[in-house]
């Protein structure tokens, strides 16, 4: 066969008298693309498979509890300096993580695929993805010190993401610096002081937040940072809220209770699987990812054994593209007591519920009604072919999408939990207060996502409110095709409008990601409280985010500069 | 871990691969005509499967196997326009000033191309006059229309309007892409953050809190 070189002459050659055929002349041109059509011209619908498996075979992983160390062993010690108002909330737990690549167990039959040993690719927490799970409560300032433990890029095994990680706290009240802005990232070798107040917003308990989780944010790389592994759940409880079903105070609401027993946290993300067992992810589509197996706290479809009685499950959406309706194989009742991670006035009671990237609904399930021996299914029936969001279609029968199984076994005690009439009162919305309305548009032209027509630039400051007031402000989706899961940092929302109209049911509740449809707008109060600096808007399929589709907004000192 | 050396499991990869290409080879004549590589396609590069084995050409009309020759073992900045639609949207003058500040590092650690969206009318001449009309000095790619179709295709540029500008470092694997307007300052910090060794440069400009 004649040598590359050869051929590019040969090639020339031929050109100067059959101008804009490269040497081709002599292959009809169908079949010249047949011959060579790249892997990489993939859509959505011809990514390879993941290897098969077995659903329900794997147990459910439940996520340990953060163990607390000792601050004398910080070395360095804590900086008072870098935090805001560190010293009216000292930390009083200090947690350690470190970020490491290794192999993690998403289901056995993946794990014996892999060359490397048995697993598949993963980055992790301490060992673990998700990583253990931040139990906090009110009134118990925070210090979290996280390691970048990774390889260097050019030694990582996973093939994509960049070892470069920032942790965002997501939905915590929580300063800027310690927030996990996407240009306070740490390479290898490296680590960052995360001080998390554990204060209500505006000292107010019925701004208490309830599932929040923690995920990597790097600017760019979210989307496959989260993917590789980097996500873990967090649980607030306070007085009430307090996780203990048989707690004596006669405001607690005795919820379904004891974390990781009664009170179980599972995060989904869909992942497609290479022929070795190890997470593959498509970069260069730019709409979004899609995987083909729905994991569960990182195992593929798992299996839990469940006693006959009431579980509150806080369930997320971990990302990075995909959307859900969940529902029980026998459409069987379920009640939601929080949407995104707080809890409603009262408890709405539905067969199904749906979730954005980011969104998260506690539910709670009494299997009091299934006898020991059942199983029932948790299933996905949203039907989305790619990454840009759901069809409105529903899938049925064999199509619905295996998430996890449930198993009843004998039950070992009195279920003292309740499903309270009335939780917990939205706060106090006064419009009088509001100062000023913003609109944000999200939208996407000549293949970028754009925020009021722009891109992320970090340097940018698209708003400025000013501490201690409130505004107005709009979610916009001006896409005909797309679906965007907005999500504002720091302060959480109540809706006013949707698409015009007052909320419902689930929807009147204080929110931190508006899954906004097609030409949906959400109409929104918040208030800009207690910490001052910069935060991100974005949306979060986290691949619109990395492509670009974020803004920077800053919370300025009442009284100081205005640059709007 | 299991004591597998990362090479005998790449190597283990890298066998597996064409296997699958091999089925899609036609036989006899496309295989001894000396203008084809065959398939499987070109081996060694982390993504190369990912890219169409064409031929392209520049302005100065030099020819190049796209992935081989320009993309593989690379770090690379790909962007995308043509004559047309420069008329448009323009990108050309913002990614001369992303030239200006990486120019030391082009044609060595840093590869620098413009694939036109519009094969069908952009002739090496044409590229050559756009480039020169902005006193772009990289290199600007076409081709035979289906050929660049299919690296269009690839970066998922669909449309003649793409404002996407790829950055990737074949020897790590990894891509990123930044709006081809951006400041041009994050478009040049995306090449160094891709970059490997000492230039390798996390933040241009360092926007970490305290
Ligand atoms: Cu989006």
């Amino acid at each position: 066969m004649a040598k590359r070189r050869d051929v590019l002459k040969a090639g020339a050659v031929a050109v100067a008298s059959t101008p804009a055929i490269f040497g081709g002349a002599a292959i009809p041109r169908a079949a010249q693309a047949q011959l060579c059509r790249p892997e990489g011209i993939r859509s959505p619908l011809t990514e390879p498979d993941s290897p098969p498996v077995r659903h329900y075979h794997e147990p459910l992983y439940i996520t340990p509890a953060m163990s607390e160390v000792d601050p004398a062993t910080l070395s360095p010690p804590p900086d008072p300096n870098r935090h805001q108002r560190y010293d009216e909330f000292q930390p009083v737990k200090h947690y350690v993580q470190r970020m490491t690549e290794g192999l993690w167990n998403y289901h056995e039959d993946l794990s014996v695929l892999n060359p490397l040993g048995f697993g598949s690719l993963a980055w992790m927490f301490n060992g673990a993805t998700p990583g253990e799970t931040l139990v906090a409560r009110y009134g118990e300032p925070v210090f979290i010190r996280r390691y970048n433990d990774l390889p260097m890029t050019e030694d990582a095994l996973i093939p994509f993401g960049l070892p470069y990680t920032t942790l965002h706290l997501h939905n915590a009240h929580t300063a800027s610096e310690s927030d996990g802005w996407p240009g306070d990232f740490v390479g290898p070798g490296e680590y960052w002081d995360h001080h998390h107040a554990m204060m209500y917003a505006r000292n107010d308990p019925n701004e208490a937040l309830a599932s929040l989780w923690y995920h990597d944010h790097m600017l760019d790389f979210t989307a496959t940072n989260v993917y590789a592994g980097l996500s873990a759940m967090a649980t607030f409880y306070d007085d009430i809220d307090s996780g203990d079903e048989n707690d004596p105070n006669p405001d607690a609401l005795r919820l379904p209770g004891t974390y990781g027993k009664y009170d179980v946290s599972i995060i989904l993300h869909d992942v497609r699987f290479d022929q070795f067992g190890n997470p593959a992810y498509n970069v260069f589509d730019t709409d979004g990812h899609l995987g083909d197996l729905i994991t569960v706290n990182r195992k593929v479809s798992p299996y839990l054994e469940v006693e006959p009685r009431k579980y509150r499950f806080r369930i997320y959406d971990g990302g990075p593209s995909r959307f859900y309706e969940l529902g029980l194989a026998d459409e069987s009742e379920m009640f939601v007591i929080c949407n995104d991670g707080n809890l409603l006035e009262e408890p709405v009671s539905v067969t199904s519920i749906v979730l954005g990237p980011a969104n998260r609904h506690d539910v709670i399930i009494d299997f009091s009604r299934y006898s020991v021996g059942q199983s029932v299914n948790l299933l996905n029936i949203m039907e989305q072919v790619n990454g840009q969001g759901p069809t409105g279609r529903r899938l049925e029968g064999p199509d619905r999408m295996p998430v996890m199984q449930f198993r009843i076994k004998p039950l070992e005690g009195p279920d003292n939990s309740r499903i309270p009439d009335f939780m917990r009162k939205l706060p106090h919305v006064n419009l009088n207060e509001v100062v000023a309305e913003r609109e944000w548009v999200f939208d996407h032209d000549m293949g970028l996502w754009t925020i009021n027509h722009e891109f992320m630039d970090p340097t940018k400051v698209s708003a400025a409110p000013r501490q201690g007031t409130a505004e107005i402000w709009t979610f916009r989706n001006a896409g005909t095709s797309w679906a965007h899961p907005v999500h504002v940092h720091f302060e959480e929302f109540q809706v006013l409008e949707w698409n015009g109209r007052p909320p419902t049911g689930v929807l009147r509740s204080r929110k931190d990601v508006a899954t906004l449809g097609p030409g949906d707008s959400a109409r929104v109060f918040y208030r800009f409280d207690d910490f001052l600096g910069r935060y991100p808007i974005h949306c979060h399929n986290n691949v619109h985010e990395d492509n670009a589709m974020m803004a920077r907004w800053d919370i300025i000192p009442n009284g100081g500069d205005d640059d709007d | 871990m299991k004591k597998t050396t990362r090479r005998t499991f790449l190597a283990s990869a890298a066998a597996a691969i064409p296997a699958v290409a091999t089925a899609a080879v036609a036989p006899g004549a496309v295989k001894d005509n000396p203008a084809f590589k065959t398939c499987p396609r070109a081996r060694g590069g982390k993504n190369a499967s990912r890219f169409p084995q064409v031929i392209v050409q520049d302005q100065h009309k030099e020819k190049a196997w796209f992935y081989e020759d320009l993309i593989a073992d690379k770090v690379v900045l790909v962007s995308f326009t043509s004559v047309k639609g420069e008329k448009y949207y323009p990108l050309l003058s913002n990614l001369v000033k992303v030239h200006e500040m990486i120019e030391d590092r082009i044609g060595k650690e840093v590869q620098m191309y413009t694939v036109t969206t519009d094969p069908y009318h952009d002739t090496p001449e044409d590229l050559k006059a756009l480039a020169e009309k902005h006193g772009a000095r990289w290199r600007f790619l076409t081709g035979a229309p289906e050929d660049i179709r299919e690296i269009l295709a690839s970066f998922n540029a669909r449309g003649s309007l793409y404002a996407l500008s790829w950055i990737g470092n074949e020897k790590t694997g990894r891509w990123m892409n930044k709006p081809s307007r951006l400041q041009p300052l994050f478009i040049t910090e995306a090449v160094g953050r891709l970059s490997t060794g000492k230039q390798h440069k996390p933040f241009l400009v360092d926007d970490h809190s305290v």
